[in-house]
């Protein structure tokens, strides 16, 4: 039976941990480090980690009140319903899609780093070939997703804690006391400071995968909120720990050069030899096979949710015939991981990933505050302390974090809250065309459509001068003007039948 | 009426087949195919951000050509 409830405290906690202790780690710590805040970097992740404790909060209030399949998608459904719910489902699909695509990438990456220590030649090769990898990574995660394989979890989280604790533990060795961990009273700095605790986010926010599991915790009012805090705690000490040993090795003022291997490689190389390197690669590849692999498993379901409900085509939902796995949903959600992994794009994705999840975290603070109000007699066996303050709190953050690395200009955020901004206006164009039914609604979207094209063909003819080469000026002049003329005869035809 | 039923017939068909190519562009942009990107002149840290401008106009063009056609066909 799915949803038979055998998992205890301990059980609960390792499933927090393994959803958050992965490839994240091996990604984002380098360009956070060496390009965005520097030895301060280590107080971000602290900083990180008190926000996610107080978002867990709401999560274990809710998870708690609602322990049924679905998570932040069904919280919201609850509390809002409609439009929202969709929304903080496909926000969640789309995290998954960018964090999954990054595993692919550091998949690569980690690989490159093997062969930096057995064979130089190779390493050459691998770089040359990334994409391929990581298409022929994700064709066979997809094979296995299909034939639904389950993954060693328990086995991959103690060998991470063994390897951490092993780096920490040979750590002491050397005497290592890294400086400036705290950030300047300066403007700029602070900025600095959330910039970063923004981009090292989805470090943390992989344990929603306890909030997932629910349904096979026992007893969950009462293990799902302890084990969410103690996976926090966990997590944040060994993050910290593991950062500032990094940090103290290489100095921001040490050599480097651009084919250097990632932060915490270059840490272990220099922290326990060239045998720390490959351990530490190693654990980088099977975390990062381990979170494209569940990546395709949550959003198969994302997607297969969405479609019982109604929101996406019914086909999503199909199983297969052999193996019960929600194929097509897989395959789908695969050609986006595919797509984005071969731009090869670390710091885009990282920023992607976390402004979805800090989206749907800000969603789930706000669920929480709904239903309060809406269901006050709701059996609540947790509730979150200090409320209403921890999920304002919560909320706050979220913008904040979400606001800070474009108010500095870093041209990969930037990217990425456009990205996230514009995937949300096809979200809702994609509702509408789903859920609208009346003539009225119909034409106010058509409105909107014609009056969409109409902006786009305007800008296009303004831009083609600027930014099109010659060749092809004619072509661009030619496409803006339809779109111009479409625009208009979308938004003439259907203004006249809206009151 | 007659003349602007062509009309949308034919705009309706051309921004769909615009909106098809500007996605086929986005693709070969992302795979770099016969080095579109040099051709284009795109800088790395731009890609995804002319990957969602591309892929933007992309859907809208196609959802818009297909409302015109609609109309074409009759259908309200």
């Amino acid at each position: 039976m799915a949803n038979e409830r055998k998992l205890g405290l301990f059980s609960a906690v390792i499933m927090g941990l393994s959803g958050a202790i992965g490839f994240e780690i091996f990604a984002l710590l380098n360009y956070a480090y060496f390009d965005l805040a520097g030895p301060s970097m280590i107080s971000a992740l602290l900083f990180c980690g008190i926000i996610n404790l107080i978002t867990m909060f709401s999560y274990s209030e809710l998870s708690a009140a609602l322990p049924e399949v679905g998570g932040e998608y069904t919280y919201t459904k609850v509390a809002f319903g409609g439009f929202i719910s969709f929304m903080a489902g496909c926000l969640r699909w789309l995290a998954s899609i960018f964090g999954g695509a990054l595993a692919a990438i550091v998949f690569v990456n980690q690989l490159e780093v093997i062969f930096s220590v057995f064979a130089p030649s190779i390493q050459d090769l691998v770089l040359a070939n990334a994409s391929v990898l990581i298409v022929g990574l994700v064709v066979i995660l997809i094979i296995l997703a299909i034939r639904g394989v389950e993954e060693a979890t328990t086995l991959i989280v103690a060998a991470f804690l063994a390897i951490f604790i092993i780096f920490l533990a040979m750590s002491t060795i050397y005497n290592l006391t890294p400086q400036n961990i705290v950030p300047e009273a300066s403007g700029k700095s602070l900025a600095v400071f959330f910039a970063t605790a923004a981009y090292i986010f989805p470090m943390f926010v992989g344990m929603r995968a306890l909030v997932a599991g629910a349904p096979q915790i026992k007893n969950p009012g009462k293990n799902v909120p302890r084990a969410l805090m103690i996976t926090t705690i966990l997590l944040t000490v060994v993050y910290f720990a593991v950062a500032y040993v990094a940090v103290g090795a290489i100095p921001l003022s040490m050599p480097r050069t651009a084919g250097d291997p990632p932060l915490l490689n270059l840490a272990a190389s220099k922290i326990i030899g060239p045998v720390g390197a490959i351990l530490f690669a190693l654990a980088g590849m099977v975390a990062s096979v381990s979170s494209v692999g569940t990546a395709m498993m949550v959003q198969s379901s994302i997607l297969g949710g969405m479609s019982r409900d109604g929101y996406l085509p019914k086909v999503l939902e199909k199983a297969h015939k052999r193996f019960g796995t929600r194929y097509i949903a897989i395959i789908a959600s695969s050609l986006f991981v595919i797509f984005f992994g071969t731009s090869g794009a670390v710091v885009f994705l990282g920023y992607a990933a976390s402004f979805g999840s800090l989206l749907v975290f800000a969603l789930v603070n706000l669920s929480l505050i709904q239903l309060r109000r809406k269901m006050p007699r709701l059996d609540r066996p947790f509730k979150a302390p200090f409320y209403p303050l921890t999920p304002i709190a919560g909320i706050i953050m979220s913008v904040l974090l979400l606001t800070f690395p474009v108010i500095l200009r870093d041209v990969n955020a930037e990217s990425a809250l456009l990205s996230s901004l514009g995937l949300v206006a096809i979200v809702l164009v994609t509702y509408y065309l789903r859920m609208v039914k009346r003539e009225v609604d119909f034409n106010r979207l058509r409105v909107a459509v014609g009056g969409i094209s109409f902006g786009a063909g305007v800008t296009l003819i303004v831009l083609t001068p600027v930014i099109v080469p010659p060749s092809l000026f004619i072509i661009m002049i030619i496409a803006g003007l339809v779109s111009i003329l479409a625009g208009i005869l979308n938004i003439l035809t259907s203004a006249r039948k809206i009151d | 009426m007659e003349i602007r039923r062509i009309l949308s017939a034919i705009v309706g068909v051309a921004q769909g087949v615009i909106g098809v190519l500007f996605g086929v562009l986005a693709v070969m942009l992302v795979l770099n195919l016969i080095e579109v990107q040099t051709l284009f002149n795109v800088p790395p840290e731009l890609l995804p951000l002319c990957l969602l401008i591309l892929g933007l106009f992309s859907v809208f063009s196609i959802i818009s050509g297909f409302f015109l056609i609609r109309e074409w066909r009759g259908i309200t």
